[in-house]
């Protein structure tokens, strides 16, 4: 039991994220708290920790939904731009009816971000099944067409959102600039995703769909449904990092969220889910987007030089990958030799 | 498993470790200035950061502290990971944060927390009016947009087509330029705007909306441009006939200088970039050192650069940092 638990890739996962923060706490060096006069670690403080939370939960929510769709074998690049169009409509929209109870505004703004979210998965899904063209080119397409209509619609400026967004989304710790509200949502995202794919028969179909396609059909599952489903789940799991992230930052642009599908694939590929589907989970995509913004942040709590972060981020993930499937063969090697 | 990963952690540290020079760590009499500009791609921000670097240089000696520039600028532009970086700094210990905000309404927030947790923020360049800073350095924006259309009237004798190059139509200041030459546009009846043309802040794509829209509207004799990315590459300078369309363009960078003397732009308005983080470095000292009273808004002043000052220019560009200034441009004898 126990060496199950420390040879699964959770384990190898927490343990770099673990000795990546143990290294940076060491080197970090310390500076006075301007308020309360003491002397904090400048990694190993709640407030940097909170803040890495926070930066890894917008990633972390869309990489639940990216897995699910990776493991079907497909892809989904539109993540992103759905993050966009979510994010304008819903605060153009409680710009346009300004509900004046708070309850109301939170209420209507996650509706409305959830709701486009699932209708541009709804349309993903659609058109992967019906036109039979590859999801790569489908949400190429759509990536920029979302986009495209937030802009639009926006007229590319930046829209404010209801204060009581933010005072929901940054609710604090005793009134400190503590903000734990995105970590917990991506905490419950993450668990539902996991529990979703594990422990339901609508899970395990997508895991056979992802395996073998072709096996899944004779064994009678719906793969078009199963398939649209994938992507609206996608779409939703966008729509509710834009609420999160809207109300967080307290406003939505059509620029919102540029290039974050690359890194939500990142995360969903460095946590282990394979391009070839069939393979992946919801906790290792959470400890995947963790680590790549552990990542980034020691580039900076370091002192490095920033303009090698690119090069470090696309080495650690190529690194990733390759050893992973290292892994994988040395481990089918092993259990051939021991059948 | 784990194994292959403590490799991975390996080879992490190994780039990050090969890869960029630690920075000092701060003293006890060490003022930490945190710089986020928009983009560390965008050459006018490595100038204000040189600009930075040479105030604290002179300022530090003055005042016998040691002033750090903590540069924690995106590789591109995005107001969420700046919200993102002021929160880092301000959690590892920065002193002030210095910024240039991409999206105003989206750091907003990230600077009224600093300014909760005792750090003061300044901005320059594009301002977030709406925060807690104690102040901004930076041109005013529709004034600079007037300037432009004024003087491209002036080069147009007052009549033709006008075309606009807008850059990225997210950016508040840019926008606010482009109404300023709408606005002067209007105090010529002559002259007749085609149209405002956004693209991707990149020279290529840039230059290549310039052509396009020139193919598509042939009667187009003016462009005023808001941002001098079409001209940091050379191929307008063969696509252009000097006699058939004038120019007017924002900044003046050493790739620009061509076209100045060419004559197919004959007036640059400057923004003397480095001033961007030497002047804000130098109010920063005054209001945070030396607790001087200093004003919330800090006009910056356009330089107009023609053929009468190219030389000038050149030798300024090259003194504030700038290592790609022809050669040609440093000798030539200042006209005015």
């Amino acid at each position: 039991m126990l060496r199950t638990l420390l040879n699964s890739q959770q384990a190898g996962l927490l343990f770099v994220i673990l000795l990546i923060g143990t290294i940076l706490s060491l080197s970090a060096g310390d500076h006075v708290n301007r308020v309360t006069g003491e002397v904090v670690n400048n990694f190993l403080n709640s407030y940097t920790l909170m803040q890495t939370a926070t930066d890894a939960s917008f990633f972390v929510i869309m990489a639940v939904g990216a897995t699910v769709v990776i493991i079907s074998g497909g892809i989904d690049l539109s993540v992103g731009a759905v993050y966009a169009l979510a994010g304008v409509m819903t605060a153009m929209m409680l710009r346009a009816i300004g509900p004046e109870s708070p309850f109301v505004a939170v209420v209507l703004a996650l509706g409305m971000c959830v709701g486009i979210g699932v209708l541009c998965g709804l349309i993903n899904g659609a058109m992967v099944v019906g036109l039979r063209v590859h999801p790569f080119i489908v949400t190429l397409g759509t990536m920029w067409i979302f986009r495209g209509v937030a802009f639009v619609t926006s007229k590319a400026e930046s829209i404010l959102v209801p204060p009581s967004l933010t005072d929901v989304v940054k609710w604090s710790i005793g009134g400190d600039a503590l903000y734990p509200m995105p970590m917990i949502i991506m905490l419950i995202i993450t668990a539902a995703g996991a529990i979703y794919l594990s422990r339901t028969v609508m899970g395990r179909h997508i895991f056979a769909v992802g395996g073998n396609v072709d096996a899944s059909r004779y064994a009678g599952l719906r793969i078009n449904r199963i398939l649209i489903g994938v992507y609206i789940l996608s779409g939703l799991t966008a729509g509710i990092a834009a609420f999160v992230g809207i109300s967080y930052y307290g406003s939505a642009s059509c620029a919102d969220a540029t290039g974050y599908e690359l890194y939500v694939i990142a995360s969903a590929v460095v946590g282990g889910a394979s391009l070839r589907g069939g393979r992946g989970n919801a906790v290792n995509a959470m400890l995947g987007a963790t680590l790549i913004v552990l990542i980034r942040q020691s580039i900076r709590t370091l002192h490095l030089d920033q303009n090698y972060e690119w090069i470090i981020i696309g080495c650690a993930i190529i690194a990733a990958v390759v050893l992973d499937q290292m892994n994988q063969h040395f481990t089918t090697r092993r259990l051939a030799k021991e059948a | 498993m784990n194994r292959l990963l403590l490799c991975l952690t390996g080879l992490i540290f190994i780039l990050s470790s090969g890869c960029g020079q630690k920075a000092e760590q701060p003293s006890d009499n060490t003022l930490t200035i945190a710089m986020i500009a928009k983009s560390s791609t965008n050459p006018v921000f490595l100038s204000a950061r040189t600009g930075a670097e040479a105030a604290a240089k002179e300022l530090a000696a003055q005042h016998g502290i040691d002033i750090v520039i903590d540069w924690r600028t995106p590789p591109t532009e995005d107001g969420q990971v700046q919200a993102q970086r002021i929160a880092q700094a301000v959690n590892e210990g920065a002193d002030v944060v210095l910024i240039s905000c991409s999206d105003a309404a989206k750091v907003t927030g990230a600077i009224n927390d600093a300014v909760d947790r005792g750090v003061p923020v300044m901005t320059f360049d594009s301002d977030a009016p709406d925060s807690r800073r104690f102040a901004f350095y930076g041109v005013d924006d529709i004034k600079t947009g007037q300037l432009v259309m004024e003087e491209l009237a002036r080069v147009m004798d007052g009549k033709g087509q006008v075309a606009i190059l807008a850059g990225n139509q997210n950016a508040p200041n840019l926008r606010k330029r482009v109404e300023g030459v709408i606005q002067s546009a209007k105090q010529h009846p002559d002259i007749s705007i085609v149209g405002t043309f956004y693209h991707i802040e990149t020279p290529q794509d840039a230059a290549a909306e310039v052509v396009r829209v020139n193919n598509a509207y042939p009667e187009i004799n003016g462009w005023a441009m808001v941002g001098g990315w079409a001209l940091f590459t050379q191929t307008l300078l063969t696509d252009l006939d000097p006699d058939k369309m004038k120019i007017v363009s924002v900044d003046a960078l050493p790739p620009e200088l061509p076209y100045v003397e060419q004559d197919i732009v004959p007036v640059l308005w400057a923004q003397p970039t480095y001033l961007w983080g030497y002047e804000s470095v130098r109010l920063i000292i005054d209001k945070v050192h030396l607790n001087k009273e200093i004003p919330v808004i800090n006009p910056m002043e356009l330089v107009r650069v023609s053929k009468d000052n190219l030389g000038d220019w050149a030798r300024q560009l090259r003194d504030w940092g700038f290592t790609d200034v022809p050669e040609m441009y440093l000798q030539m004898d200042s006209k005015q």
